[in-house]
């Protein structure tokens, strides 16, 4: 009798703990997640003055390194530059005037990138030309995914390039697929976490 | 922007005559209409199997640097203006956004963006059709607005991808060009 009344709850019990296993490897697999989301700062909107929002996904990535041509100098360039990315991603806003943005409306990404997996490797500030910070994120040793956040006194720039990337294609890429001149050639890391 | 919207207006004086053009279940249809209802505004479209053989547009070819061709699949054009009527939203662009985003499902948001003060926006939306590729572009403007929708090729999609940024006035200028202008 023991033994039956114990079984439901025995049940029970391993039902909660791969409940929790899975919830567990579901939080890691979103915190190990190079693709960061960019739609909190979506109310900002309403008060900038311009607003740019490029998605280019899996895809359409996959169709640009498939057709572009591998005659044409230029293009081969670039097609091996976006080969094996997964995705780019361009969020940017503009404001007439300074003060329309806070600290805590970037903490939501802020927040993403503080997660296991990224590391930053350039944290640049100054009063004239604002900051930027670059992060990547490696699964094992692999780099997957980088993210940029620049910010200015009235512009605020979020770029999210996943798969296969580092600082030298950053650079390489900057004017092309709606990632906007960032002017990080020659840019020295300057602190990693 | 202006341009692009510009040329639109100038294929209908070509034409000498307006009819309606309102695709139904497409996307293109409901775009329009939504406008329409979104702005309390009306369209004009502009006849399709006439502007067959009039477009030789050049700006692939500017871009790849080859012989003249044309983007859009010959065919596939649909265009639709709305000229001399008020599209100012007054601040509510982020609704007009996010109510597009959810009419155009199936559809993929490649670039959205805005200008509030300027009372400008600019939508690039994709859709795979079978081995070609759905684009629709549509422009506002504080006065005016266009909707155009191309069935484009991979491999010309791949080429305007990579400027995404002038990819709207691309291929509104492409849809909306004939040989005599």
């Amino acid at each position: 009798m023991k033994s039956l009344s114990r079984t439901p709850l025995k049940s029970a019990k391993l039902a909660a703990l791969a409940v929790f296993l899975m919830l567990g490897a579901t939080a890691t697999a979103m915190a190990q997640n190079p693709r960061i989301q960019t739609s909190q700062l979506d109310g900002l909107a309403a008060k900038a003055s311009e607003t740019v929002d490029v998605n280019i996904d899996e895809s359409l990535m996959a169709l640009t390194t498939k057709f572009l041509s591998s005659k044409d100098d230029d293009e081969r360039k670039v097609k091996e530059l976006v080969s094996g990315l997964k995705g780019i991603y361009v969020k940017s806003f503009e404001f007439e005037n300074e003060g329309q943005y806070t600290d805590a409306d970037l903490e939501s990404i802020r927040s993403q990138l503080r997660n296991p997996g990224w590391s930053r490797i350039i944290n640049a500030r100054s009063k004239k030309d604002g900051s930027i910070e670059v992060y990547l994120m490696h699964t094992g040793t692999q780099v997957s995914g980088l993210a940029v956040l620049a910010t200015e006194l009235k512009e605020i720039t979020v770029i999210n390039i996943v798969g296969p990337v580092d600082l030298e294609k950053l650079t390489q890429l900057e004017g092309e697929f709606g990632i906007p001149e960032l002017g990080l050639q020659g840019t020295a890391p300057k602190r990693k976490n | 922007m202006k341009k692009s919207i510009g040329i639109c207006f100038a294929v209908v004086t070509l034409l000498g005559s307006l009819s309606v053009t309102q695709a139904k279940g497409d996307g293109f249809g409901e775009v329009v209409k939504f406008i329409e209802q979104f702005y309390h505004v009306k369209h004009q479209g502009i006849p399709l199997l006439a502007r067959a053989g009039l477009k030789t547009a050049t700006t692939v070819a500017r871009i790849s640097g080859g012989p003249r061709r044309q983007i859009a699949e010959a065919g596939s054009v649909k265009v639709a203006y709305f000229d001399d009527q008020d599209f100012r939203s007054n601040g509510s662009y982020v609704g007009f956004k996010s109510s597009m985003n959810s009419l155009l499902t199936g559809w993929s948001p490649l670039i959205q963006a805005a200008s509030p003060k300027e009372e400008a926006q600019t939508y690039i939306y994709l859709r795979e059709a079978g081995d070609k590729f759905n684009v629709m572009v549509v422009t506002i403007e504080p006065r005016e607005a266009c909707v155009v929708q191309v069935n484009l090729s991979p491999a010309s999609l791949a080429k305007l991808m990579r400027n995404p940024d002038e990819m709207g006035n691309t291929i509104t200028v492409d849809a909306t060009t004939n040989d005599n202008q």
